[in-house]
């Protein structure tokens, strides 16, 4: 069976070479796209490089924007390893956002203590978001890629809803005539403190998030837990016969990962990075799909996150520079496509060689 | 909440309902009609929202080209195909996750559809309205059915089209195979994988031509927020009707109505809450699958990539 | 060596086939083959599992393409790429594990690798006309999934008739059939080499079968053919010889599953086991109800019981509740009525897991499907029956865990790369000794093994059967469930027979013939 597993360097260069071939494949067709509508690829480059992390203070704020991005596709990764297929993030993480902010409008208590509810309630919400479609799956059989879907466009109404009344979400005191949809601002000691390194300004979320992605790896890889969440994942009947449970463990995923998306929905708005402290109408900017995507390429490896957020996070604010040079910001949204789909090549490529091998080497399946 | 009842009982009553209601559902079933025949094949493409999009833009730009509609309904089936052909030659050559690829799909089509729309800015207008003499003066539904913008009538050859070719041809009856047991249909000398991309590329070109209808049949110009979902609803219609065509198109029937209750309501003077009307569909198609989702119909290779040799 | 008699001087054979040869890596699964079918002839193909049979006829059929040598139609050199050019050709192969799609109607399977035009009328036509000429006839218009597994072989075959092909080709037919249906597709075969002078090659493992059936005979082994022989000129001990490659004694272990009968090479010592009637009951199953997806009843008032230190074999066609017995047995189908007993105690078995903990092992049918998870290592796997015990508060002792693991290869000897190496890269043989590594080192008071040596090649068979006597010797109750009436009789103290989901019958091995047997497994109460 030696012949059937490549071996660790020859694995690693066929990895390495397909991932740099897709990688460069989708650059180029980001490049043709560019120039077809009549822009120059290099100010289009530097105009990215620039907004996201080369000109002062602009990296301080693509963290902000990595932050939720891998809180997002951490959660992910753990319902992924259940075998479920969760992409309804975008409105988990909406409806975090709006417990976190109702929370924060009505608490009254020492400000660390708030701060912790509110981010707490953020969680409480997603999770509640995401048990809906987990209920759904596991009692009435609703497959879950479609529950999950529809559940975010409901999570935008219902949060819509909310912002219009304010025994909801709607900011208290607004004169009748001038009415934004828009939540109470959270009270000073309500939010995340910042810090500021060599000139960039981010909160101190993004180190506990990386903390938590380190602590979440090892415990799926080294736990019990983990291992239940494999096995359910790969084989249910064989998980049955162990007493392994796949309602319980998969229900339990999918709180985790609602409960995820609705914490960086509470971390988005106690940040201030994204609407100043308050819960706006379309608050969710996409973060919950492209964490969606961050998850999806990163595949597997749960440390994968940190490098990937980062890379679409600068593409997002990257954009924000992209004006000067005459081309639409929506540019990054088919990059981004492109870079997503460039980079699924390689994996499932690899999956059918392995296979391949493995079929010719081995004499029992004569 | 009795309120909304009776309202929902008047427009059950009037003909302006029934019209709306056609309308909608007949989007749905553009793409549902397709999906149906790809689903029966095994596979299941979330990127029909896609294929939806990336069809009323093409149906915009070649009417902004030629003037013409027919020619934008053919721009428009192209564009589905061609999101289909993605969809198919990742997931059922490279076998890429068929799920991962459909949702990048939709993101890549609406992303890239955006970006030439505000760049292009095509300009279009409704398709003119074609009517089927006696039978558009029938009661309630004769407007609805023979007496809307001609792009309509289309669906009529649709769905019995998809419905022969899947239940009554040599292709249909291999698909079919390939969807129950693909290990036994290619030992049977069946192209498995051949028939699979086959029956998404007819979910592209069924599916962007109802972006073309949507176009040219209901909204009139283009957005990039037109499907606005319902590409996922049609998804559900098909399973909701347990991969059975007439089930299915009932299916697309009930949604269908109830997306359309979001104009016909405040049209009849109902001012009920916008978002309760906005998220009804969703919140319907949501609570008609637990009910009634009979996952033992499945086709039982669905969703599960074929590869010879293994399992 | 070229198989069969001497080559007369007449036409050219149906089929030649010279220096046939397929390689897997660094493996020949056929090794320059020769082999000649002649028209008006039953061709035995002999050989163990792996020997390379398979592979031969995937050749031949089209699925499999050779690395060397040539194939001849009736003298003319061809090369086939797919199975429709083998059909073209004039190649029909009725599968072992079946072609057919459940959820399609007879009519529709059997056009299904048809050309041209779908027409309903003149395939329900032919259907029934064949049905008629060869004595198979079948309902055109019921679906696949209904009917019994004897009459879904009936289809198989006329889906291979339907094409008038020239050259037939049974795959291990009788895996699945009563002796008493065996003896009906035996005598069909006849009449079609007899009155329309076509070439039949029957594949099979089965002395038996080989000696009553067929006019030639070509043994392989290794992937090489070894012998060939008229038929009626050889003897089963030669036969059994030429297979193995070594002298063979007929009542060893390993030939209880290659069709060699006891009864002919004289009468066996009747196990000792089965006088211990003072051994406890280890299982005991009272009266379970198991209903299938549509309420299809599975298992009906089953009523079955396994002494400390027994082997009780449940023969049995396929088909007729084995698997939801197993299945119900391991947790995975829910127990609508009726009790289940470890050591006297009830079990809950609507509790997952129950089972397992109760100490019942299983060596499931399908090791893919419910025995291991093909894409985690083999410590993982190993790991299941107990992950607590390799814990400590939650956390996974990895260097326990693999120091066991290391000491289960050895025990068992599994060969692999090592404790890490993913389940899926060990062959069939390997990846059955470690379901079976980890269903005993749980302890377990019962085992149930449900079609144990099926795919596997002497050596496993033999390991196999050894393992599961040790176990019965140590104290466990083993409960053996298989359709090769031989692995039965060869291993089983006591004999009882499944049909339709209830036991129909039971004896000592010691009163059991195969007579008797096989009549009840067909459904005749005695």
């Amino acid at each position: 069976m030696n012949e059937s597993v490549l071996s660790r360097r020859s694995q690693w260069a066929e990895a390495v070479t397909l991932y740099v071939l897709c990688g460069l494949g989708a650059l180029v067709i980001s490049g043709l796209l560019v120039t077809v509508v009549g822009a120059s690829w290099s100010d289009v480059w530097n105009a990215l490089v620039d907004g996201s992390v080369r000109k002062p203070g602009r990296w301080g704020g693509t963290i902000g924007v990595a932050t939720p991005l891998a809180l997002v596709a951490l959660g992910t990764m753990v319902s992924n390893r259940a075998g479920l297929v969760n992409i309804g993030q975008e409105g988990q993480l909406l409806i975090g956002a709006a417990f976190a902010a109702y929370a924060g409008a009505n608490m009254v208590g020492p400000g660390p203590v708030a701060l912790l509810v509110v981010l707490t309630s953020g969680a409480l919400g997603g999770a509640l978001w995401a048990g809906i479609a987990g209920g759904l799956r596991y009692w009435r059989k609703v497959p879950e890629v479609l529950s999950t879907l529809l559940l975010v466009s409901l999570a935008a109404n219902v949060v819509g809803y909310g912002l219009k009344n304010s025994w909801l979400l709607l900011e208290r005191g607004a004169g009748l005539g001038n009415r934004n949809s828009v939540s109470e601002q959270l009270a000073p000691d309500t939010r995340i403190p910042h810090w500021s390194l060599w000139g960039n300004d981010f909160a101190m979320s993004a180190v506990a998030v990386v903390l938590l992605i380190f602590l979440v790896s090892w415990m799926l890889n080294h736990t019990l837990w983990g291992y239940r969440l494999s096995v359910v994942g790969q084989n249910q009947r064989v998980a049955r016969r162990f007493g392994i449970g796949e309602t319980a463990e998969g229900m339990k995923s999918m709180f985790i990962s609602g409960g995820m998306s609705g914490l960086a929905g509470g971390v988005m708005l106690a940040s201030g990075d994204f609407a100043n402290y308050r819960l706006v109408a379309g608050f969710s900017v996409s973060i919950g799909w492209v964490g969606l995507l961050v998850a999806l390429v990163a595949g597997q490896r749960a440390l994968a996150i940190i490098p990937v957020a980062f890379v679409f996070a600068s593409l997002r604010t990257g954009s924000g520079f992209l004006a000067s040079t005459g081309i639409e910001r929506r540019v990054t949204d088919v990059v981004q496509g492109l870079i997503v789909l460039a980079l699924l090549i390689p994996p499932a490529i690899m999956f059918i060689r392995q296979r391949r091998r493995a079929l010719s080497a081995s004499r029992s399946r004569v | 909440m009795g309120e909304f009842f009776s309202a929902v009982f008047e427009v059950l009553s009037t003909e302006a309902a029934f019209t709306a209601a056609a309308r909608f559902a007949v989007l749905l079933a553009f793409a549902a009609a397709g999906e149906w025949v790809a689903e029966r094949a095994g596979t299941l493409n979330i990127s029909v929202e896609g294929m939806l999009l990336g069809g009323a833009f093409a149906a915009a730009m070649g009417f902004h080209i030629t003037e013409s509609v027919a020619v934008g309904l053919v721009c428009a089936m192209l564009a589905g195909g061609t999101v289909s052909m993605v969809q198919a030659q990742m997931s059922h050559r490279l076998t890429a996750d068929p799920f991962v690829v459909g949702l990048t799909l939709n993101i890549l089509v609406l992303g890239v559809v955006g970006f030439l729309e505000s760049e292009l800015k095509p300009s279009t207008r409704l398709a003119s309205v074609v009517e089927v003499p006696f039978l558009v003066d029938l009661p309630l539904v004769g407007r609805a059915l023979f007496g809307q913008p001609w792009p309509f009538y289309l669906i009529y050859v649709v769905v019995p089209f998809c419905g022969w070719l899947l239940l009554r041809t040599r292709w249909g009856l291999e698909v079919r195979a390939v969807g129950e047991n693909p290990q036994s249909a290619d030992v049977s000398g069946i192209h498995v994988n051949h028939r699979r991309r086959q029956s998404i590329y007819l979910a592209g070109l069924m599916a962007g031509l109802g972006g073309g209808y949507l176009l040219f049949g209901q909204v009139g110009r283009f957005e990039p927020g037109m499907v606005g979902g319902r590409g996922f609803i049609a998804l559900v219609a098909v399973i909701f009707g347990g991969w059975r065509l007439r089930a299915t198109i009932f299916g697309c029937l009930l949604f269908g109505s109830v997306l359309s209750f979001r104009l016909t309501l405040p049209a009849l003077g109902y001012q009920l809450n916008n978002e309760l009307l906005s998220s009804l569909p969703f919140l319907v198609t949501i609570v008609a699958t637990s009910l009634f989702v009979r996952a033992t119909r499945q086709p039982a290779a669905l969703a599960r990539p074929f590869i010879r040799g293994l399992k | 060596m070229s198989g069969g008699g001497s080559a007369s001087a007449g036409p050219p054979p149906a089929v030649e086939v010279s220096g046939l040869t397929k390689n897997y890596g660094a493996v020949a699964a056929c090794d320059a083959v020769n082999l000649q079918l002649h028209r008006g002839e039953i061709h035995g193909i002999l050989g163990e599992n792996g020997a390379g049979k398979s592979t031969l006829m995937k050749m031949l059929i089209g699925l499999v393409v050779p690395d060397a040598g040539r194939i001849s139609i009736d003298g003319a050199s061809v090369r086939i790429m797919s199975p429709l050019e083998a059909a073209q050709l004039g190649i029909g192969m009725v599968h072992q594990h079946f072609s057919l799609i459940e959820a399609l109607t007879v009519w529709e399977n059997v056009a299904l690798g048809d050309r041209g035009k779908l027409s309903r009328s003149a395939t329900r036509a032919s259907v029934a006309e064949l049905g008629e000429q060869y004595g198979l006839r079948v309902d055109p218009d019921v679906p696949v999934g209904d009917l019994p597994v004897g009459l879904r072989q009936r289809v198989e075959i006329l889906k291979c008739l339907r094409r008038q092909p020239e050259i037939l080709i049974f795959d291990e037919p009788t895996s699945v059939l009563t002796p008493e249906e065996s003896e009906d597709l035996f005598a069909s075969l006849r009449q079609v080499v007899n009155q329309e002078d076509r070439a039949v090659a029957l594949v099979s493992h089965k002395l038996t079968e080989i000696l009553s059936v067929t006019d030639r005979v070509t043994i392989m082994r290794n992937g090489q053919v070894v012998n060939g022989y008229q038929t009626d000129e050889v003897g089963a001990a030669a036969l059994a010889q030429d297979m193995v490659g070594r002298e063979v004694r007929l009542r060893s272990t390993a030939l209880g599953n290659l069709g060699g009968s006891p009864s002919e090479a004289g009468e066996p010592e009747a196990e000792g086991r089965s006088e211990e009637i003072s051994a406890p009951t280890v299982l005991e199953l009272r009266g379970l109800e198991v209903r299938g997806p549509e309420g299809v009843v599975e298992l009906d008032d089953f009523m079955l019981s396994v002494r400390a230190g027994e082997i009780v074999g449940v023969a049995g066609v396929e088909g007729n509740g084995q698997k939801a017995l197993v299945d119900a047995l391991s947790g995975l189908q829910p127990v609508i009525r009726g009790e289940v007993l470890v050591d006297g105690e009830v079990v809950e078995m609507k509790r997952l897991g129950a089972s397992h903990e109760a100490g019942v092992a299983i060596i499931p049918e399908d090791r893919h499907d419910s025995g291991l998870v093909m894409e985690m290592s083999l410590a993982e796997n190993l790991m299941l029956a107990d992950p607590e015990g390799f814990s400590h508060r939650g956390v996974i002792d990895r260097g326990r865990l693999d120091a066991l693991t290391e000491e289960l290869i050895e025990r068992f000897g599994i060969m692999c790369t090592g404790p890490h190496a993913p389940l899926w890269t060990l062959s069939g043989g390997n990846q059955q000794r470690a379901v079976l590594a980890r269903e005993m080192t749980s302890n377990p008071k019962v085992l149930v093994a449900s079609q144990p040596t099926r795919g596997l090649d002497v050596g496993a068979i033999e390991y196999m059967a050894g393992q599961l006597r040790q176990a019965a010797d140590d104290g466990v109750g083993v409960l053996l469930i298989s359709s090769e009436l031989d692995e039965i009789f060869e291993l089983a103290d006591r004999i009882v027979v499944i049909f339709r989901g209830q036991i129909t019958g039971e004896m000592t091995r010691a009163t059991a013939t195969r007579e008797k047997v096989g009549r009840l497994m067909g459904g005749d109460l005695l």
